[in-house]
């Protein structure tokens, strides 16, 4: 697809890559800002432009940070409220939307004629606030999102109890002080997540005088897991597959939790969902290498003949995970999917 | 009455050599799109009066259909679907208007279908990465399909099982090897042995069931059981007129018809069956024209229709 970035999303690009914005939550609030600038300040008659112009500046944003599959989500939400909204404007029964929502065999059998798609180039009065209302509502979800997860800890963590996460994630670390507000003799065992070490920081602010914090280092994570009754993580994004993208260390972790059977709780708010696949460990984007240095130092002697690498992501299995918390509850990895066509729309998915 | 008997009779003969006259004539073709092809003709041909005497035809002509000596289940997920697909487009309009509308809803029904493994074929592609191995079950025309387009631009080998009885995986070596694409056939007893060397498993299927497991040729299972071992992804391509309403628990749950060929379903104790059944847990996804689908999403498919 051909086109030029807007000065926005240029900007953006920009300062993901610097590393000014940081974090699926604020690189997803931003995103969501450039679109709505978008929409409210581009030239557009029709909503056909306008999703061609989202879908350029989605494909952008995603070709230009391919690990940053929020971006594109956002894009996508977007382009599916448009034809949901376009939809409704032009007095279409709710059913019908329903219906243009996927392909399935019901539509494959029912369909009456051939050109099914929707002219979407008639102009339509209103669909401009119609969808700037929407884009407030989608504002207001992603700054709930973080509390709505939150809101479950006290279902799913209990006194007494022996709990394991890696690294520092911004989600979890409000639900378990949700928890420790909630709850008494929790113990929180946190692998630091190395060469990072973010665990660190997590048990820094976890640190309270009401529960008891141990640190470990990765290694032991196997060691411990014996003892811990829930592994609860964070993700950098859910896989169409219910799989995940998270840390590296996840798959560590996860494999370990399944062999003493301690259950893999993983938050992720709605927004992490991608509608993507893993074709290939080695698939282009699926992982990025950190910094040598923090592994082995430049100057030490070994790193004149030994390789290094620090990857920063793993890829953990949907057989491993036992529950999604969501910012609309609990889901099991099989139904990640079913959600998925909630969100978007499948014309979608290839930006 | 025995002249309707009679009637009947030629009919059922009519329709059974259509259908095997399209199979033969287009060796490409999937039975069960030559079983909705030969559903179409009859719509066209034939007056009905009333709906249930179209109802009855149809069940009449699939079942003529059923009574070849070819794998069924296609037929029958196929001919099902056409026939669901009846129903839903009643109205209290007059018969010969209703006959117009479905004839043109077939015709586009129809036209999707032999769409859909061109469909498959760009989905699956993207999974087939240069310099990879694959492992595929005798011969299937979508996996065909699906390892020629991804060869346009990448270079892989695959394992082919022989496939008995018939052994039809040398027919897909010899395919392979006409696209340019480097292949090996093994026995069907190798499964295991190359199963280390594979990097994923690609299968047809002959029927997909509503647990999102699947229905395919002798020998799936076992393969569905080494991938499973040695943590392979296994991989379905199978067109969505393949989706039927069975929810079979095990391999004797299967019916028979399934399973063994006509001739000899009078004493099956001393036959081969021809087909086994997969179950879900060992499939790791499902390529179809309706997109990329978990087990689990299948059965919300198969709902969504016969609702």
């Amino acid at each position: 697809m051909k086109g030029h970035p807007t000065k926005e999303v240029t900007q953006l690009i920009h300062e993901i890559k610097i590393g000014n914005v940081e974090g699926s939550y604020n690189i997803t609030a931003k995103t969501l800002q450039v679109f709505k600038k978008i929409i409210n300040g581009q030239r557009w008659t029709n909503a056909d432009e306008l999703m061609n112009l989202v879908r350029t500046q989605g494909h952008i944003l995603q070709s230009a940070i391919p690990q940053e599959t929020v971006t594109a989500n956002i894009a996508r939400r977007i382009l599916k409220l448009i034809r949901e909204e376009f939809d409704l404007l032009k007095a279409k029964v709710h059913q019908f939307t329903d219906d243009q929502a996927s392909m399935s065999l019901h539509k494959l059998v029912t369909q009456t004629s051939n050109d099914v798609s929707v002219d979407y180039t008639e102009p339509q009065q209103g669909l401009r606030e119609a969808l700037l209302d929407h884009l407030q509502e989608m504002e207001t979800e992603l700054e709930t999102s973080s509390e709505n997860i939150c809101a479950q800890a006290e279902e799913h963590i209990h006194s007494s109890e022996v709990i394991l996460t890696l690294g520092h994630s911004r989600s979890v670390e409000n639900f378990l002080k949700r928890a420790v507000k909630k709850r008494q003799f929790l113990t929180i065992i946190i692998a630091e997540c190395a060469p990072d070490c973010r665990g660190h920081n997590l048990a820094a602010s976890l640190a309270t005088g009401n529960v008891e914090i141990i640190v470990i280092p990765d290694s032991a994570i196997f060691a411990m897991m014996s003892r811990v009754n829930k592994v609860i993580i964070g993700t950098h994004s859910v896989l169409a597959n219910g799989g995940l993208r998270a840390a590296c260390g996840s798959y560590t972790v996860a494999l370990a939790a399944k062999h003493y059977s301690v259950p893999v709780i993983v938050l992720s708010p709605m927004y992490k969902l991608s509608p993507l696949h893993l074709c290939s460990i080695e698939q282009d984007a699926f992982n990025l290498v950190g910094c040598a240095e923090d592994v082995i130092e430049y100057d030490s002697l070994a790193s004149h003949s030994a390789k290094v690498y620090s990857p920063i992501f793993d890829y953990v299995p949907p057989e491993l995970v036992t529950l999604f918390i969501s910012n609309i509850g609990g889901h099991a990895p099989s139904y990640v999917y079913r959600l998925l066509t909630e969100l978007y729309n499948p014309e979608d998915y290839e930006m | 009455m025995p002249s309707t008997g009679d009637q009947k009779i030629d009919d059922a003969a009519d329709v059974r050599n259509y259908f095997l006259k399209l199979l033969e004539q287009d060796r490409d073709l999937s039975s069960g799109i030559a079983a909705i092809k030969t559903l179409l003709m009859i719509l066209e041909k034939k007056q009905f009066d009333t709906i249930h005497i179209l109802h009855t035809t149809m069940r009449d002509a699939v079942a003529a259909m059923r009574n070849t000596d070819l794998s069924i289940a296609a037929v029958v997920s196929g001919g099902e679907l056409f026939c669901r697909f009846i129903t839903l487009s009643l109205d209290d309009k007059h018969m010969e208007e209703c006959r117009q509308i479905m004839l043109h809803r077939g015709k586009i029904f129809l036209t999707k279908l032999l769409n859909s493994r061109n469909v498959i074929a760009q989905q699956a592609k993207k999974f087939v990465n240069d310099g990879c191995r694959v492992l595929t079950h005798s011969r299937s025309r979508v996996v065909l399909k699906a390892l020629i387009s991804a060869a346009k631009n990448k270079e892989f080998h695959v394992y082919v099982t022989q496939g008995g009885p018939d052994n039809s995986g040398a027919q897909m070596v010899s395919d392979l090897e006409k696209a340019g694409i480097s292949s090996t056939l093994i026995l069907d007893s190798a499964t295991g042995y190359v199963m280390e060397s594979v990097d994923f498993v690609m299968v047809g299927a002959e029927a997909v069931v509503e647990s999102g497991g699947i229905i395919n040729r002798i020998g799936t299972f076992t393969m569905g059981l080494c991938a499973r071992e040695m943590k392979k992804p296994f991989y379905v391509l199978a067109e969505s007129f393949k989706f039927t309403r069975l929810y079979p628990l095990n391999q004797r749950d299967l019916p028979d018809e399934y399973k063994y060929s006509r001739k000899h379903l009078v004493d099956v104790s001393k036959v081969h069956p021809q087909v086994d059944y997969t179950p879900p847990a060992y499939i790791t996804l499902l390529f179809t024209d309706l997109g990329i689908l978990t087990p689990s999403a299948v059965s919300d498919e198969l709902i969504k229709l016969y609702m």
